[in-house]
Formats: structure tokens, C-alpha cells, sequence
């Protein structure tokens, strides 16, 4: 469990930073809190032959509410969502998601943009992404463009990232952030989530007029369900177990050694319930559970 | 010659002395150690669970940056393995140093690639092709078992190392004339002490000498000179074991390893120091694994509940190979022995079979099939319990052990000596708060949550010696420890053991007991252990018996040592040497405290002054002694544990609410240091009960291995803990000290399956029988007690 060789770079600017990118791209990876990144070294899943590190580039870590929006640098540590006053007022899912990202000393390091680049299919801010109609932004020598989360997300491990590209920050849309819910299953605290569910709603006239649910861990990307979304909008008595039922009757999980796939719909039953209800009982969802 | 005043130490909260030194990372481990021009290497590893080996390419290694060697089977041919029980009927296995024509696990070391550092050593070690050829692979016991089942070794019958069987005379009868029956199979997952640090070695020679030097993690430096000795066919005189600080053992490093033997062979090729530093991956697959036990068990039972005769049948899966120095019988053995547990049973009839199968091979864990033997029988006096409709409290107070039952010979033969069973299960209630968990569970029922208490007792043997180990038919009997005591021209002492200290706070223990013999203050004591060159021989550290074994020893040698001190300063004092008191920093005359040598002034004058000395005494304050705990049978421990779960309906999750305690190891020494251990344990025991599982393919490949895919608990799953102490002095021991490193970890499978099983007991019945307890199996058994059917 030690790395290959590799070659290590320290850009100061963004500019040099894509410029070396441009030019070692297919052999390069970025390397941001380290925290995916160093595993995948030590147990030589990836074996790349330059190892770019963006800590000491300026201005990936700042967090702004603009209109509608809420943008957050690739850079910013899920430790600062945790705690950022912004994150806490516009985008309150996010601030809850954030403290279900491993534990402590992993969140003093790791990024957002580290975790959606990474795009480990039972990560948490793919599923915030998806849930507040989010958008990625990505910075290459040849611009800048910005990308739905729904495009973003392809497969395991898998983005429209292209190799020359970078994380320059995600974008959340507050219309569905006032009424929301979030609610995982982790074998232990800090674990990554067996089965994760965000639900965020947009309200008119007191009524939920849209919904968007989001989940975690049962499939090779971060998936909505419609349906379960069309059982929240208008919110019948029933809404949220109608909407339990539809994600667990819409998903097709794989087996593996943490659990297989029946439990894992039930977990989806369980989770959906559970962040619907949050969802249902207003602004403030409560004591974390889980 | 013993006037000694109270003890100043034995029995006080002394903090533990070596975690200043740990905390603040001056410890001193063997990846810290690098001598002049050492070497680092790299195992390549079987990725097939069986197999003949075609080939292996090494050229392309061989050739790779800095590498000096790439060492293959044949090279180390002419060395292996073996570990032979003197059962009859024991199948011996052989397990190579490298693999030669045969692979019988994932993980089993192929080939062995040496350069200047790790890094370049792993690089090459990827360029080292395995051509090996798929054998059907033995995954599970019944597999195994199979008459049609291949032998997995060159002539073997059958696929067991061994099958015993042991029968009391009346055991037919009784259970023809009970009333009633229960039968229980049980299931507990495969797992592992984890240690924080991974096995590690530094191997060296010295051509001019042939003297060889291991540093290595393990808990036993004499006894991995002694297998190195036989592997190596080199005298004992010519091996040094250093055991630095080890980061953990738990058991798994109570055992000589084949890369301990290859690097030692690696350096002597060589002429080169050679270092291995295991990863945690290789951690998981060539390591020892632990636990994997199924036990069916049958009680036979009158109609007010008290046992007539129990039945049990055992099978351990021992993995590929027999190991040094226990053998493959160990944990059928300790099972068949302690299964009757603390209760009143007098027939017993029991076959256990240790099985040979196509995983990594088997060694100790921290309480050595007790946690089995105790999920078993505590299984099923809750079984027991159901079937009568009894209180779960009231059947075991009906059928354990009291005071005039001792000492009692359990229907295995085991002779216990002492215990306090029922009082410890009352202490614990109380501890516990039963009846308040009680109501909070009536309360939690109402508001539908799913909330149960659990609860265990057991007996332990610890410190068992000769008369144990002889009947195990282990290559060595682990009869004894030693200890050797010295004081210096300045009046400090050091003191040497056999033992090793990597956790139980040995180098803190075994001060308190020196500096009360010596009449010393605790700086004044300086305690060493892990160097073979320090001591001539002992067992180590396992099976809860350093403090009580080691105590003994150092007890011995400290008042030999301070023997002579009477002596001399009787001598210089004119006075009689049974009037002698040795005391805080002084030996005086009992009853003119003026009359007085200070300590450090006589150990000057002892050595710097020898013509003060009295005809016929040597000017030498050094002891050497060592000490059994005759008679060898052991001094039983016992402890009682009372938990609460609460369980998620909707996922299965199980969290332990609340766990509690009473444990009796006799005096203690120090009862920080007692309690350390106790709440270690418990959180190693939550492990088993919950978390913790080797899993393995049908074709023999391991799915568990990185931390994420096999689950220790951490901070967040240890509950509100409360632990208490009952002592009853062994007869048998010096001070009536008891061994307890092991205890905690031997009860929490079974009272949290006991707290599960509880707490669904209201939808339904549901017989809660297989470890570890993960979230899908308690849904499992909930959907069971629903009766729905619609279990995942
Ligand atoms: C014990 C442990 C528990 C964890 N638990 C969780 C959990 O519960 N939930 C969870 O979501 N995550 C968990 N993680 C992962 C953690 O959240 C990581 O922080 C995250 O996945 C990656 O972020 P990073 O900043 O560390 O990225 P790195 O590890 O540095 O990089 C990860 C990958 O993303 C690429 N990358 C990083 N930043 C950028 C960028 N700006 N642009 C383009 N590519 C980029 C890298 O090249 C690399 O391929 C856990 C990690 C550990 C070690």
C-alpha cells in the first residue's frame, strides 16, 4: 500500500494550474483534500504519472449567495458547509448533508469538488446536487463552462468531467432549499451511506409545488425518482409513505457483502419515509438521526 | 523472612507510566527500527484460494530498480511449517515459507521481493507473474466435511486436523429420564483482533557470529525464538528476539509467522538487515482470522429448569494450516472444556472437529473461543428460560455455581477454583439498573420502538499452566513465566520479564508488585521485557496470565533480592535478619524504626564495599526466579454483563443503549488499569457481536478487506458504560490474583443477542443464533417475529 511513482506539482495560479493540466492530462490527476485521492494511490487504483495539487491556487474556496443561487468553490471543506452562516441560511440541506460526509478529521479535508469529481455513487453531495436542481462548474484551458448535476454524474467513479478539465465550483438553487429533508443509513458513524435520501421541495401558497428526491447507494450514479417526487407534490396525508413506496418500488439495487439488494430497498423505504416526513414537518428538520 | 508493612502500591490507581511515552509518539516500534544498510521486503501473494502453482515470472522483478532478490519456494525449500498436536489422530499439515507447488488460501506468500525501500520493493513485486492452476476450493465446513470432499493435504483422510469426542457415564441415562429438551445451533462470524499496528520485522545476521537478530511485533519473543530455532535448525544461543513496543496484539501476534522465517532466511542470504512492514491489506488475508465457531448445543432439563445434561456438538473452521505454537485443536479444545460454563452441570457429552478449509489459517483472539462457548451456553439458558416461561435471571440463579460448590470439577474436567457467579449477577442488576431498563423498556414497547435487555454470566480460566497445557497436546507447555530483579549500586532496580506489554499495563502492574517487595518508590523501578537476551525463558503474553504469572515471578525474585538486603544490613545493624523491615527507601529494625540503612546506602555498600559484607554473602542483588500458579489448572474469574439495545424498526440497525459490568479477578493490582481492560474488551466484544466478519466467496476470495468493507466499532457504537469488582482471591495464586485481559470480550455476543432476542420477544418468537448481528440479519429475525414471512 504504498504509491507509484509520480510526479508532483504545485501551481500557484489557475492559469499555470490548467496549463499543466493541459499538457500532462490523460497522465494527471488533481489532487484536492486528498482524502478519495491517497487511498486510491496507496492501494494502487490509480497509478498516475502526475499528481496536480490545487490547495495552493487562489480563489477556489469561497462561498456566495447571489440571486437564487448559491455558489460554492470546488476548494471549500465539507467541514466549512458544515458550519458557513450562507450554507446554514439558503441552502439548509446542504449544512445537514454535510455533517453525514465521514467524520471529523475527514471533513477538515476533504472537498465538495473532491467528492463530486470523485462521484462515488453513495456520496452525499451528488445527491444534495441532484436534489437542489445544482449545477457544476468546470474550468479547462479552453474556458469555462458550467453543467446540469443531472449531466454531470455518469457512472461509478465516472463524470462529463473531461481529463483537462477542473471543479471550479457548484452552484445550488435555492427555489427547492426552504422545505426539505435529508435522511441516510450508515453502518456506523462516518461510514459512507449504504442507502442516502435527500428530499427538497419548492412551496407555493403554503402547498408543495415541486419536489425532487434524491438517492444515494443504489445505483452506479445518484438517481431521482419521479415518482416518488409526484407522490410529494400537493402532500396528502399519505405523501410521504406514498412516496417511501415509489422509491423503493422504482429502485434496483445491486447485492453486495453490506447488504443485498432486498434490504437495500427497504433501507430506500426507510430513508425516503424518514427525509419525506422532515420534509412535511416544515423548515427545521430536526435532531440529526440516522 | 517477610515483615513487610501494608503495601503501598498493590491495589492503587497508579496512572500507567508508558503512556507519556505512547501518547506523544516516543514510542519505539519495529517500523521505527532501521539498521545501517537495511533492506525492505515485499510479499506477492496468492490471489487464488487453491491451486497448483504453474509458474511464477520472476526475470522481470529480478530486474526491476534496486532490487536485490526475488525469492521463490525453492529457495527456502528445505524449511516449513509445522505445528503437531500429540492428539491421536491429529492430521499434520505443512505450510511452506513460500508456496512451493501448491497455493491453499488467498494470501499465502508466493513469492518474496527484496530492494532498498518499500516503495521500489512493491513496484517490483507488481511485475511477478502468478501462472497458478484453479483447484475446487473448500470454503465452508460442511463442504469440508463431505466424505466426497478432497483432502486438502498430502495424505489426509478426511478434511478435519481432528476430531475429539469426550462423554460423561451418566450422561445416556440422564437424558433419557429428563423431561424436557432444547436444541440451539449456533453460528458466530469469522474475525479478528484488528491490532492498530500491522505485523512487522527487521530481520538480521551476522556472518562472522551466524548470530541471528528479529525485531518483531509479537507477544511471545521466547516463543518465536524457539520456533525460529526448529525452522531454522539454529540454537536458541544463536537468535535474539526483540519484541519493541507492539501496537496491539489481541492474539493475533501470539504466533510465529512464515515471513518472520523468510526474512530471517532473506537476511542471511543477503548479508543484509531485511524489513518487512506489513500492509493492512495482507493484514486481512494472511494474518491469523479468529472465531469462526458453530456449535449445535442441546440441554436436558427438569420441569423447574435446573440442567440435567448437555449435549454439544463443535466445528471450527481452522483455515488452511495448523500454527505455531498452538496447533489447530486450540479453539475446539477450549470450547469442548469451558462450554459447560458456570452452571451446575454434571453429564456432558461433546464432539468437536477442527476443520481444514481453503482460508487464512486460524490462531488466538482475546478470549479464545470463550465468546463462543459463552454465546452457546447463554443462548441457551435463555432458550431454556422461553421453553419453562421462567425469568431469564431466575434460571441462572436456579442452576450457577454457589460458594459450596468449590471447588468444582466441571463434567470436562476443569477444576474451578473460586467464584462469586450469583453474587456478580445480583451486583450487575443492581449496577445495571434492570428494573429501570425494564420499565424504559414497557415504555419504549408503547411508543412502538423496539427496545431489550440482555444479559450473561460467566466463568473464565486464566493463568492455567502445566497441568492445562500438558492435557492440550501443544508442542510447548506453557507452564510458567519468569521474572529477573536487579538493584543497582544506586538503590534503583530493574526489573526483567517474559511477559510483553502492549496494552495490559504490565510495565505499570508489574512496578506496583516490585516496588512493594523492594520498599521502593515506583521511579525507583525501571520494568523491561520483549528481549530474549533478558531473560532465560517463558511463554509471553496471552490467555490471561502476565499479571498473575509474571506478578508471581517478579514477587519471587524481589524477595530474594531484598533478602539479601536483611541480610547485610542485619549484619552491619547487628541485629537478626527476621527482624529486618524493608520499607520506603529503608531496611530497619522492626520496632526501632531509628535503627536504619537507607536502601540505596546498602545496595552501594553491597557492591562497592564488599568487605562489610557478612561470611557466606555474595555482593550481588540480582534474582532471577520463575512461577507457575500450582497447582496449573488456573483461577477462575467470573463477571456478569447486562446490557440494553435498541433497535430500528425500519433498517434493522441495533444500538447499544447502556452496558454494565461486575467482574471478579480477585485483588487487584490496579483497578484503573483492571477497568482499561474491562471497557477494551467490551468495545472488542461489540465487535463481535455487530460489526465484525471475515466474508468469503464460494471461490475462496475474501470480501472483507480494507476497513471499509470489515467493520470495527468505533467511539460512537461503545455505550454508557459501568463496570464494578467483586474479589475473591484465588487459592492457588500468590496474592489470590486472577488473570482478566481477556473477560471483557467474552460476554457481549451473547448479551446483546440476548438484548436483540429480547426486544422482539412481544411481536413474536425468534431464536436469535448467528454473530455478527448486522442490521439485514435483525431484520431478518424481525420480520420472522412479525411471522410476515417477507424476510430479506
Ligand atoms: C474514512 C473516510 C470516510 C469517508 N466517508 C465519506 C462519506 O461518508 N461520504 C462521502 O461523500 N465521502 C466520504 N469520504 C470521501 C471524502 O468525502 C472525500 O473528501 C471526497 O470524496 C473527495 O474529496 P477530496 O477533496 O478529498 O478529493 P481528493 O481525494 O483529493 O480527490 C478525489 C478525486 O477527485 C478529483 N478531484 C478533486 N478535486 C477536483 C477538482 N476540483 N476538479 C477536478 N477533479 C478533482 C481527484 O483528481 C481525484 O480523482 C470518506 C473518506 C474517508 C477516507
Amino acid at each position: 500500500m504504498k504509491p507509484p511513482r509520480f510526479a508532483y506539482h504545485a501551481p500557484r495560479t489557475l492559469p499555470e494550474l490548467l496549463e499543466t493540466l493541459n499538457e500532462t492530462a490523460d497522465e494527471a490527476v488533481v489532487l484536492a483534500g486528498g482524502q478519495s485521492l491517497l487511498p486510491m494511490l496507496n492501494l494502487r487504483l490509480a497509478a498516475p504519472s502526475h499528481v496536480i495539487d490545487l490547495g495552493r491556487v487562489p480563489g477556489l474556496d469561497s462561498i456566495a449567495s447571489t440571486n437564487g443561487s448559491v455558489e460554492v468553490g470546488a476548494m471549500v471543506t465539507h467541514y466549512r458547509m458544515e458550519t458557513d452562516a450562507v450554507v446554514a441560511a439558503s441552502v439548509p440541506l446542504a449544512r445537514r448533508a454535510a455533517g453525514y460526509v465521514g467524520y471529523r478529521a475527514i471533513r477538515n479535508r476533504g472537498t465538495v469538488g473532491g467528492s463530486v469529481a470523485h462521484a462515488d455513487p453513495a456520496a452525499e453531495w451528488p445527491i444534495v446536487l441532484l436534489a437542489l436542481d445544482g449545477e457544476v462548474g468546470l474550468a479547462s484551458v479552453r474556458g469555462w463552462r458550467s453543467i446540469t448535476a443531472e449531466d454531470f454524474f455518469e457512472s461509478v467513479y465516472t463524470t462529463a468531467k473531461r481529463p483537462d478539465e477542473i471543479v471550479t465550483s457548484l452552484r445550488f438553487s435555492t427555489r427547492c432549499a426552504h422545505r426539505w429533508g435529508f435522511s441516510e443509513f450508515q453502518r456506523r458513524t462516518g461510514d459512507f451511506a449504504t442507502v442516502a435520501v435527500a428530499v427538497a421541495c419548492a412551496v407555493e401558497a403554503g402547498e408543495i409545488c415541486e419536489a425532487r428526491v434524491a438517492i444515494a447507494g443504489v445505483a452506479d450514479r445518484p438517481v431521482r425518482c419521479r415518482e416518488a417526487e409526484a407522490a410529494l407534490v400537493g402532500g396528502s396525508a399519505t405523501a410521504a409513505a406514498d412516496a417511501a413506496e415509489a422509491a423503493s418500488d422504482s429502485v434496483d439495487p445491486i447485492s453486495d457483502i453490506h447488504g443485498s439488494s432486498a434490504f437495500r430497498k427497504r433501507l430506500v423505504h426507510a430513508e425516503t419515509l424518514r427525509a419525506a416526513r422532515q420534509a412535511f414537518s416544515a423548515n427545521e428538520a430536526g435532531a440529526r438521526d440516522g | 523472612m517477610t515483615t513487610e508493612g501494608a503495601p503501598r502500591f498493590f491495589g492503587a490507581r497508579v496512572p500507567r507510566r508508558q503512556d507519556d511515552r505512547l501518547l506523544r509518539g516516543d514510542g519505539r516500534y519495529v517500523a521505527d527500527i532501521n539498521p545501517a544498510g537495511v533492506l525492505a521486503a515485499k510479499f506477492v501473494r496468492s490471489h487464488e484460494a487453491h491451486a497448483t502453482v504453474a509458474s511464477l515470472d520472476i526475470e522481470a522483478a529480478a530486474a526491476a530498480e534496486s532490487v536485490k532478490a526475488v525469492f521463490v519456494g525453492e529457495d527456502f525449500a528445505g524449511t516449513e511449517m509445522r505445528c503437531v498436536s500429540s492428539y491421536l489422530g491429529f492430521q499434520e499439515s505443512a505450510q511452506p515459507i513460500l508456496a512451493v507447488d501448491r497455493v491453499r488460501h488467498v494470501g499465502e506468500a508466493l513469492a518474496m521481493v527484496v530492494a532498498d525501500n518499500e516503495y521500489l520493493a512493491e513496484d517490483a513485486s507488481e511485475l511477478v507473474v502468478a501462472h497458478l492452476d484453479p483447484l475446487p476450493t473448500v470454503v465452508d465446513i460442511d463442504t469440508a466435511l463431505d466424505a466426497g470432499c478432497a483432502p486438502l493435504h498430502p495424505g489426509w483422510q478426511h478434511n478435519a486436523f481432528v476430531r475429539r469426542q469426550i462423554e460423561t457415564y451418566g450422561f445416556g441415562d440422564t437424558c433419557s429420564a429428563a423431561p424436557h429438551r432444547v436444541s440451539i445451533e449456533l453460528h458466530n462470524g469469522r474475525h479478528s483482533g484488528i491490532p492498530m499496528e500491522n505485523r512487522a520485522c527487521v530481520a538480521e545476521h551476522d556472518p562472522g557470529t551466524g548470530r541471528f537478530r528479529l525485531h518483531t511485533t509479537t507477544q511471545i519473543p521466547h516463543l518465536v525464538r524457539a520456533g525460529l530455532s526448529w525452522a531454522l535448525g539454529v540454537p536458541e544461543s544463536l537468535i535474539q528476539v526483540i519484541a519493541p513496543d507492539v501496537g496491539g496484539g489481541f492474539g493475533v501476534k501470539a504466533q510465529l509467522y512464515p515471513e518472520e522465517v523468510a526474512c530471517c532466511l532473506a537476511a542471511r542470504r543477503l548479508g543484509r538487515p531485511v524489513k518487512w512492514v506489513e500492509d493492512r491489506r495482507e493484514h486481512f488475508v494472511a494474518a491469523h482470522h479468529s472465531r469462526e465457531h458453530r456449535h449445535t448445543v442441546t440441554g436436558y432439563f427438569d420441569d423447574d429448569g435446573t440442567i440435567l445434561a448437555l449435549e454439544a456438538d463443535i466445528a471450527v473452521d481452522m483455515g488452511a494450516y495448523s500454527v505455531f505454537p498452538w496447533t489447530a485443536t486450540m479453539d475446539g479444545g477450549m470450547a469442548m472444556g469451558i462450554l459447560p460454563g458456570p452452571y451446575r452441570i454434571r453429564e456432558y457429552s461433546v464432539a468437536s472437529t477442527s476443520v481444514c478449509t481453503n482460508k487464512t489459517p486460524y490462531g488466538a483472539y482475546r478470549g479464545v473461543a470463550r465468546p463462543a462457548a459463552c454465546f452457546s451456553i447463554e443462548r441457551l439458558l435463555d432458550q431454556i428460560a422461553r421453553h419453562l416461561g421462567v425469568d431469564r435471571v431466575e434460571i441462572r440463579n436456579r442452576n450457577l455455581l454457589s460458594e459450596g460448590d468449590y471447588p468444582w470439577r466441571s463434567p470436562s474436567g476443569l477444576v474451578y477454583d473460586s467464584g462469586s457467579l450469583l453474587e456478580s449477577l445480583d451486583a450487575v442488576l443492581e449496577l445495571g439498573d434492570h428494573e429501570g431498563l425494564l420499565k424504559r423498556q414497557a415504555d419504549a414497547r408503547a411508543a412502538g420502538r423496539l427496545v431489550g435487555v440482555g444479559l450473561a454470566v460467566f466463568t473464565e480460566q486464566t493463568a492455567h499452566t502445566t497441568q492445562e497445557f500438558k492435557q492440550r497436546g501443544v508442542p510447548i507447555v506453557f507452564g510458567y513465566e519468569t521474572a529477573k530483579v536487579r538493584l543497582d549500586a544506586s538503590g534503583t532496580a530493574v526489573v526483567s520479564a517474559s511477559i510483553h506489554d502492549h496494552g495490559q499495563g504490565l510495565e505499570t502492574t508489574l512496578a506496583q508488585v516490585a516496588a512493594d517487595r523492594l520498599g521502593l518508590d515506583l521511579e525507583q523501578i525501571r520494568v523491561e521485557y520483549g528481549d530474549t537476551e533478558q531473560v532465560a525463558y517463558g511463554a509471553g503474553t496471552f490467555a490471561s496470565r502476565s499479571a498473575v504469572l509474571a506478578g508471581g515471578a517478579v514477587t519471587k525474585a524481589a524477595d530474594a533480592v531484598a533478602d539479601t538486603l536483611r541480610l547485610v544490613a542485619a549484619h552491619i545493624l547487628e541485629a537478626a535478619p527476621e527482624d529486618m523491615v524493608v520499607e520506603s527507601g529503608r531496611v530497619s529494625v522492626a520496632g526501632s524504626p531509628n535503627q536504619f540503612l537507607n536502601t540505596s546506602e546498602l545496595c552501594r555498600l553491597i557492591y562497592q564495599r564488599p568487605e562489610r559484607l557478612p561470611e557466606g554473602v555474595e555482593p550481588c542483588l540480582e534474582a532471577s526466579r520463575t512461577y507457575d500458579a500450582h497447582p496449573g489448572t488456573g483461577a477462575y474469574t467470573n463477571a456478569a454483563h447486562l446490557a440494553s439495545v435498541e433497535i430500528d424498526p425500519l433498517t434493522g440497525k441495533s444500538r447499544v443503549l447502556s452496558y454494565a459490568v461486575v467482574e471478579d479477578c480477585g485483588p487487584m493490582i490496579n483497578p484503573t488499569i483492571v477497568e482499561g481492560q474491562i471497557f477494551g474488551g467490551v468495545a472488542q466484544g461489540i465487535g463481535t457481536a455487530l460489526f465484525e466478519e471475515f466474508l468469503y466467496d464460494q471461490a475462496g476470495q475474501p470480501l472483507s478487506t480494507t476497513f471499509a468493507d470489515y467493520l470495527v466499532p468505533v467511539m460512537s457504537d461503545i455505550p454508557d458504560f459501568r463496570v464494578a469488582h467483586l474479589q475473591t482471591p484465588s487459592p492457588h495464586t500468590i496474592g489470590g490474583l486472577k488473570g482478566m485481559g481477556e473477560g471483557g470480550a467474552i460476554a457481549p455476543g451473547a448479551v446483546i443477542a440476548s438484548a436483540v432476542e429480547d426486544a422482539l420477544s412481544h411481536l413474536g418468537t425468534v431464536t436469535v443464533n448467528r454473530l455478527p448481528l448486522t442490521p439485514e440479519r435483525v431484520l431478518g429475525y424481525i420480520d420472522a417475529a412479525n411471522g410476515s414471512g417477507a424476510s430479506s
